[in-house]
């Protein structure tokens, strides 16, 4: 039996000033093609847990045409983020009325199972573990259901787990390779919509699985980057610190997203300079207290927010650069909330920043509450959740206000000019942390 | 102007310990970036460690554009003379 996997891969930004804006700004795009460029770990995952009897088959696919002939398939099983879904679902559809079985899965089929399932012969709710095994076993008796649901807990756990298949990605061009060591976040923001949707609780998984994994994929690439496809990775601080010194010795080069927490770690913070760590992702949110206020369900950002320069020096001194991720169009955010977040950038020495508009994706926290108040569309509006472009009434500016304020921020942060400043910036934090007369080849980071 | 055998040595042990690479490996005029596999986070690391230990300022066009370990060492020395270029 032949099982095609196939991950959408070519979300773009419906805003034409937007995206005629991103072809001029260097970090933006480059950002934009590293998340564009990431494999799904999700599909490697469903590879690992299919019967050795199967033939697997993984693409990506940027775009869905309809004059583009189908690859032969038995079973056919699709992901697609929310931006994508209806190519997705198109791709289904054409798969379908060709006879093929398709299977739908992934966030947004977790999130919006009926209206996925009009679409499939049978959808994957939340993970792939528990569920995946049982689907091709059914399928190939001949009784395929129209719904599985994959474990919500202990998915690390054996015998659901399983080693990614790195190996489909051998011949690929990508930037990075991703290895999930979590899912989950214990600050549940309200506009989140990762993997804290389809858990019901932190999962964690044992080091010594992830360093598997990690050499597994080492096999296949020779010195990839390493991103941790996780939400929150050093909730569990005793795990971290076993972690990082398991890590080091590989020598590899890392990313990964967090929370600014870390900064009163010293012994986790030094680990992570050793570890061949080179940035953390950090949601900051907004600049301000006043902005961050009811964004968690503890106001656990809001209460964090005053040391958050303090907090980015602390980290960023080691050596690890912090790029710092801001919200705009919460609902305590005016227009001023541009300016602000341009001001705290140049003041925070952040190497590299991201900046995203609020987006309600569907059945999230944020997005009941905007229908409520009545500042969603009537109809569905996926193909606009890209993070950049404008799907709701913000509460204290117009969506005008907000759309130009975008545009305006991303002129003032994604520039060569400013680049070098934060470059510059960052150069003179990590020349402070050298010892004076130190000879150049002591390492001070 | 003729290059300082001690600075580009200096450079090189600097970028060896920076980039975890064998300093016998790296040659003058090879591209740290596309040789050596250093990223951009190693490379204003590097250029910071320069700065440190040579006592100089980088002109900011050298953020981009000081890729090899023979061009770090020339700039490093006109910088010690006073000079641009």
């Amino acid at each position: 039996m032949r099982i095609g996997l196939i991950a959408m891969s070519g979300v773009r930004v419906r805003n034409a000033e937007l995206a005629a804006l991103g072809v001029t700004l260097p970090q933006f795009v480059s950002r934009g093609k590293v998340i564009a460029s990431l494999p799904s770990l999700g599909l490697l995952t469903v590879a690992a847990l299919t019967p050795d009897d199967c033939d697997v088959v993984y693409r990506e696919l940027g775009e869905v045409r309809c004059d583009a002939p189908l690859e032969p398939f038995d079973l056919v099983g699709i992901s697609s983020f929310t931006a994508q879904i209806d190519e997705a679902y198109a791709l289904a559809d054409r798969y379908r009325a060709a006879g093929v079985p398709v299977v739908l899965g992934g966030l947004h089929v977790s999130l919006m199972p009926d209206e996925a399932a009009a679409h499939a012969d049978s959808i994957v709710l939340y993970g792939a573990e528990g569920a995946w095994p049982q689907l091709v076993a059914d399928f190939q008796a001949g009784r395929l259901r129209p719904r599985y649901e994959g474990l919500r807990a202990g998915v690390f756990d054996s015998p659901h787990y399983a080693v990614p298949r790195f190996d489909l990605l051998a011949g690929r061009e990508y930037n990075r390779v991703t290895v999930q060591t979590s899912r989950g976040c214990p600050l549940a923001c309200e506009f989140c919509a990762a993997s804290l949707r389809i858990t019901s609780s932190y999962q964690q998984k044992p080091v010594e699985k992830v360093i598997a994994e990690i050499r597994a994929a080492l096999a296949v690439r020779p010195a990839p980057f390493f991103e941790l496809a996780d939400d929150n990775t050093f909730v569990n601080r005793k795990w971290g610190r076993e972690f990082l010194r398991a890590v080091t010795p590989l020598g590899i080069r890392w990313f990964t997203e967090t929370d600014i927490s870390i900064a009163d770690d010293d012994a986790l913070l030094d680990l992570l300079a050793d570890s061949g760590c080179r940035q953390v992702l950090i949601g900051f949110e907004s600049p301000d207290a006043h902005g961050l206020d009811g964004l968690d369900p503890r106001n656990w950002k809001k209460q964090r927010s005053a040391r958050y320069l303090e907090s980015i020096d602390r980290i960023q001194s080691r050596g690890i650069t912090v790029n710092g991720c801001f919200i705009v169009g919460l609902d305590n955010h005016t227009p001023a909330v541009f300016e602000m977040v341009r001001d705290f950038v140049r003041q925070s020495g952040l190497l590299e920043v991201q900046v995203t508009v609020q987006t309600p994706f569907p059945n999230t926290p944020l997005y009941h509450r905007l229908r409520r108040e009545g500042r969603l569309p009537e109809g569905r509006y996926w193909d606009r959740c890209t993070l950049f472009d404008v799907t709701y009434q913000p509460k204290r500016m117009s969506v005008e206000e907000l759309e130009s304020g975008l545009r305006w921020l991303f002129g003032e942060l994604y520039n060569e000019r400013e680049f070098l400043r934060r470059k510059r910036q960052y150069m003179e934090i990590v020349k402070a942390r050298m010892q004076p007369g130190a000879p150049a080849v002591t390492k001070t980071w | 102007m003729t290059r300082s055998p001690h600075i580009e040595a200096e450079v090189r042990a600097l970028i060896s310990e920076i980039a975890r690479q064998d300093a016998s490996l790296i040659r003058s005029d090879e591209d740290l970036v596309e040789r050596l596999g250093v990223d951009s986070l190693q490379g204003l690391q590097i250029l910071a460690g320069v700065e440190k230990h040579f006592d100089v300022r980088l002109p900011d066009d050298d953020l981009v554009h000081l890729r090899t370990v023979g061009r770090i060492a020339d700039r490093v020395q006109q910088l010690q003379h006073g000079g641009r270029s």
